[in-house]
């Protein structure tokens, strides 16, 4: 799960439940707005935090996130048919990443599945999406409840996680499966997650008993939060791209320039061969459309801005839709969307950083593109 | 591949295979489309879940025991090619008049006659704009012709979106460009700016408007009339047939056709569920058990029925679902049956029964009442027409008594309503009533008004499917959506929501069945 593009024009961002301690653990004190909520960008430093996210671990605030809990004798159908996520083949307990889709095979956002029971289904996405949840539920039956605002959730992310979490109570918790639990008196429900480059916990719990489980958590040492720049990082490490920022969501687009699974490097989201999901037929007339891709690169460069040119030669391939300087491989990671119908012939691709000179870019390898090179390798 | 064919009355948990073809719902659409694919040499089955098969052409009963043939009556619309490849003719179809002429009357208590033939010479009072007239007319038929193959539905998937150029694009730019205006323009401004008399004009407007949802000053209302009179009936365009027997005959006659191509119809078998696998058609589960394995399904119910009941929401996309229930109807008609004590016995009078009789309000009175309709509230004034089965087919004429049969328009939409309310606009029709002749609503002994929820009801149809007809082009661009765009392979829709204008047409059927059986060429027969 990651964060969608900020909402910098929102008035007065709300705060989440975490929003005190957050304010209380943040030197730096900038701060951004998602989905009408406010989120920290930085607490410290940004390479501090990002060196504690590979080394030892970290809590995120991801109160900012659209969660919707999902219940009824058709929960699973509704969504396996809003999201490509494999659901009735998920037990309880077991989470899922998908897609959500237009019926034209556009992208609209991210999704993640848990189930926690039969009928009960816990439903997050980067934005919010209530239109769409409706009326993709109509003739189900199936409730639908916006739980963002009633419970706060943190993510423990990091190597160290696991040991975080022991330390607070919650031994072994959510390794590999979601389950509810007791943080020292409060109910609390943990999963597993995986935001960007880097696995943890994802924990959630009422809203009012916010600020004792993030106390209790960093309390023991070992741990610090972590703002929206470091993730970026990790972010962009992993591949995985912004809703927003790196691909409009296709529902606010013409059918025409629609962004499909594949071309924004996420064609394992939205397998073919598993069942019917909103979206799917239109994939399969043309699963592979030539057009345009989302790819990850790493650049030979110190700086580059987003919306820098990107080059074959001469000829201009795309542009630079989200970058950062990525301290483990001393070079900036850079998602950029490019012409495939110009990529095939040519990989040497350089970028106009912002001094002005080109620098040379390669394909970088991330999680989601193996997974999506995996996915094409067994078709 | 017939000779597999086990069962007849399966029961629950049968499966029934060695059929090509299966078609849901045997209105005139369904009956049609059985009749190509069985003509093309396809394993077809009819399934319908009442009794008695042909949709809404139905014997209602009276309070004292009389029964009257509900239905739609008349036909201007009725598919030419569908006639003559399912060679209705030879199975009964006969018209008891065919270019059946019309009289308008007025609420000043003029009245002008429109022949059966709208370009034969008229001959009417001095009080009529004839040059106007032939020239509307003329304009209006050019302008029908060029715009046919988009009113038939017959644009096949593999074609892209047919557009207004291509259309007419062997067409003189001057023409083209008032093709262009006709087709967004309001009824209106058209008919007025054609013809100069304020009766001509409101005849006119009264027939644009009839059974649409579209009042005549709404934007692109002026299409109803020439989708209208693009129907050809005898050869004629904008004529207006009655088959003898009524509606029933349309039914029969198709249903004769269809059983001499070896199709067989099974009435009284609601269907339970569309069976797909993955994204395509296995055929249909049937409610009292069992399945018939197919590959084809044609399905004539409509939309909302087929999609969301029968198939599901769980199998169609989200956006696709969206656009069945985007609109919402606010405007209906409503049918009168009337049993009338007394028969004429002069001959004038008889032949001034033996037409179409229509009542056209002033742009006024029609404006106020599509307000009121829109409203919820009962209109003071309604478009009326009126004709006497028995009058126009000698075989139903009693010695005491007439039919009457009446529909008015526009009436609210309502998907419940109580007996008041109906009783609120029966008594409204009835005073519009008087207008065709002076105390006729005291000679009615029987009457029976049905509203879109009675057919609901007694279908078990959505109710806006016999709402009035949304504007031409959004019908065509929501029956091109259902041709089209829904890909699940194997499945046909001709339902109400892809015809375009009002009445019996059968091209939805034909273009339904002829799709189907392309498809039927290039999939491998089911084992």
């Amino acid at each position: 799960m990651i964060f969608p593009v900020e909402d910098i024009f929102a008035e007065a961002p709300r705060a989440t439940p975490l929003y005190a301690a957050a304010a209380s653990s943040s030197a730096a004190n900038v701060w951004t707005s998602i989905n009408g909520w406010s989120v920290a960008r930085v607490y410290d430093a940004v390479e501090t935090e990002y060196e504690f996210a590979k080394n030892e671990a970290v809590l995120v605030d991801l109160g900012a996130l659209a969660r919707y809990s999902v219940r009824g004798e058709d929960a699973g159908a509704f969504l396996s048919r809003l999201t490509t996520a494999p659901t009735p083949r998920l037990e309880a307990g077991e989470s899922a990443r998908g897609l959500m889709l237009m019926d034209n095979g556009g992208v609209i956002d991210l999704a993640e599945v848990s189930r926690l029971s039969d009928e009960l289904f816990l439903l997050t996405t980067p934005m919010r999406h209530p239109r769409r949840l409706k009326l993709a539920a109509r003739g189900l039956k199936v409730v639908i409840e916006d739980i963002a605002s009633d419970v706060g959730a943190i993510g423990v992310l990091g190597p160290a996680s696991s040991e975080i979490l022991a330390g607070a109570g919650l031994k072994g918790a959510a390794q590999r499966l979601a389950a509810t639990g007791s943080l020292r008196g409060v109910e609390t429900a943990a999963r597993p997650v995986q935001f960007g480059s880097v696995a943890g916990v994802e924990l959630i719990f009422p809203e009012e008993e916010a600020l004792t489980v993030w106390e209790r958590l960093i309390r023991r040492g070992g741990v610090a939060p972590i703002g929206l720049d470091a993730l970026e990082i990790l972010r962009l490490e992993s591949g995985a791209p912004r809703t927003g920022l790196d691909y409009t969501p296709a529902d606010h687009m013409r059918p025409e320039t629609r962004r499909t699974p594949d071309e924004i490097g996420l064609p394992h989201l939205a397998p073919l061969d598993k069942g019917w999901f909103n979206g799917r037929r239109a994939l399969r007339e043309n699963p592979r459309p030539a057009g345009r891709r989302l790819v990850t690169m790493s650049v030979d460069a110190d700086h580059l801005s987003p919306g820098a040119g990107v080059f074959a030669g001469d000829k201009p391939l795309g542009r630079v839709t989200s970058c950062a300087w990525s301290p483990s491989n001393k070079r900036v990671i850079a998602q950029v969307d490019i012409s495939t119908v110009r990529i095939a012939k040519s990989f040497e691709i350089s970028m106009v950083s912002t001094d002005g000179a080109r620098a040379s870019a390669q394909i970088f390898e991330t999680l989601e593109s193996k997974a999506a090179v995996a996915y094409y390798d067994g078709m | 591949m017939a000779d597999e064919v086990e069962r007849k009355d399966g029961g629950a948990g049968r499966i029934e295979g060695g059929v090509d073809a299966i078609v849901v719902g045997a209105n005139a659409d369904g009956l049609t489309a059985a009749g190509y694919l069985g003509k093309a040499g396809l394993k077809t089955v009819v399934l319908d879940s009442s009794l008695e098969v042909g949709g809404l052409i139905q014997e209602r009963v009276f309070d004292d025991g009389r029964s009257f043939l509900d239905g739609d009556r008349l036909l201007n619309i009725l598919d030419a090619a569908a006639v003559a490849d399912l060679e209705l003719y030879r199975h009964g179809l006969s018209y008891a008049a065919r270019r059946l002429a019309t009289t308008y009357f007025f609420k000043s208590g003029d009245s002008i006659e429109l022949p059966g033939d709208l370009q034969a010479p008229a001959q009417n009072s001095t009080d009529f704009d004839v040059k106007g007239f032939a020239q509307f007319v003329e304009d209006v038929f050019d302008t029908a012709s060029y715009l046919r193959p988009a009113f038939e539905s017959s644009i096949d998937k593999q074609s892209n979106v047919v557009t207004l150029d291509q259309l007419l694009h062997d067409a003189s730019a001057d023409f083209a460009e008032r093709i262009k205006k006709f087709t967004v323009s309001d009824a209106q401004s058209i008919i007025e700016k054609y013809v100069a008399t304020q009766s001509l004009q409101s005849a006119l407007i009264s027939e644009t408007v009839f059974r649409q949802e579209n009042s005549p000053q709404d934007a692109f209302s002026f299409m109803a009339l020439v989708r209208r009179w693009a129907g050809e009936i005898a050869g004629l365009q904008g004529a207006i047939g009655y088959p003898a027997g009524g509606g029933e005959t349309i039914i029969a006659s198709l249903r004769r056709a269809v059983q001499s191509f070896g199709v067989e119809i099974r009435a009284a078998q609601p269907v339970q569920s569309i069976l797909t696998e993955w994204d395509k058609i296995a055929g249909v589960e049937l409610e009292r058990g069992g399945q018939i394995r197919a590959p084809i399904v044609v399905a004539a119910n409509s939309a909302k029925k087929v999609f969301l009941d029968l198939i599901g929401p769980d199998k169609i996309g989200v956006d696709f679902q969206h656009c069945l229930s985007a609109l919402k109807p606010r405007i209906a008609s409503a049918r009168l049956m009337i049993d009338l004590k007394g028969a004429a016995r002069d001959e004038e009078t008889l032949s001034n029964m033996q037409r179409r009789l229509v009542y056209a309000p002033d742009s006024d009175a029609l404006r106020r009442a599509y307000a009121a309709a829109r409203a919820g509230e009962v209109p003071e004034e309604f478009v009326l027409e009126a004709i006497f089965p028995d009058i126009l087919d000698d075989e139903t004429r009693s010695d005491d008594r007439h039919q009457m049969f009446v529909t008015a328009h526009p009436v609210p939409f309502k998907e419940k309503f109580n007996d008041d309310w109906r009783a609120t606009i029966e008594a409204a029709i009835r005073e519009n009533l008087e207008i065709f002749s002076p105390g006729i609503s005291e000679r009615i002994s029987n009457i029976i008004c049905r509203m879109p929820a009675d057919d609901a009801k007694a279908t078990g149809e959505d109710a806006a499917s016999f709402a009035a007809r949304a504007g031409v082009f959004q019908q065509f661009a929501l029956s091109s959506i259902f041709a089209r765009n829904f890909e699940i392979e194997g499945l046909f829709f001709c339902g109400a929501e892809s015809q375009i204008g009002t009445g019996v047409s059968c091209s939805a059927g034909r273009s339904a069945a002829q799709r189907a059986i392309k498809f039927a060429r290039t999939v491998e027969p089911m084992s």
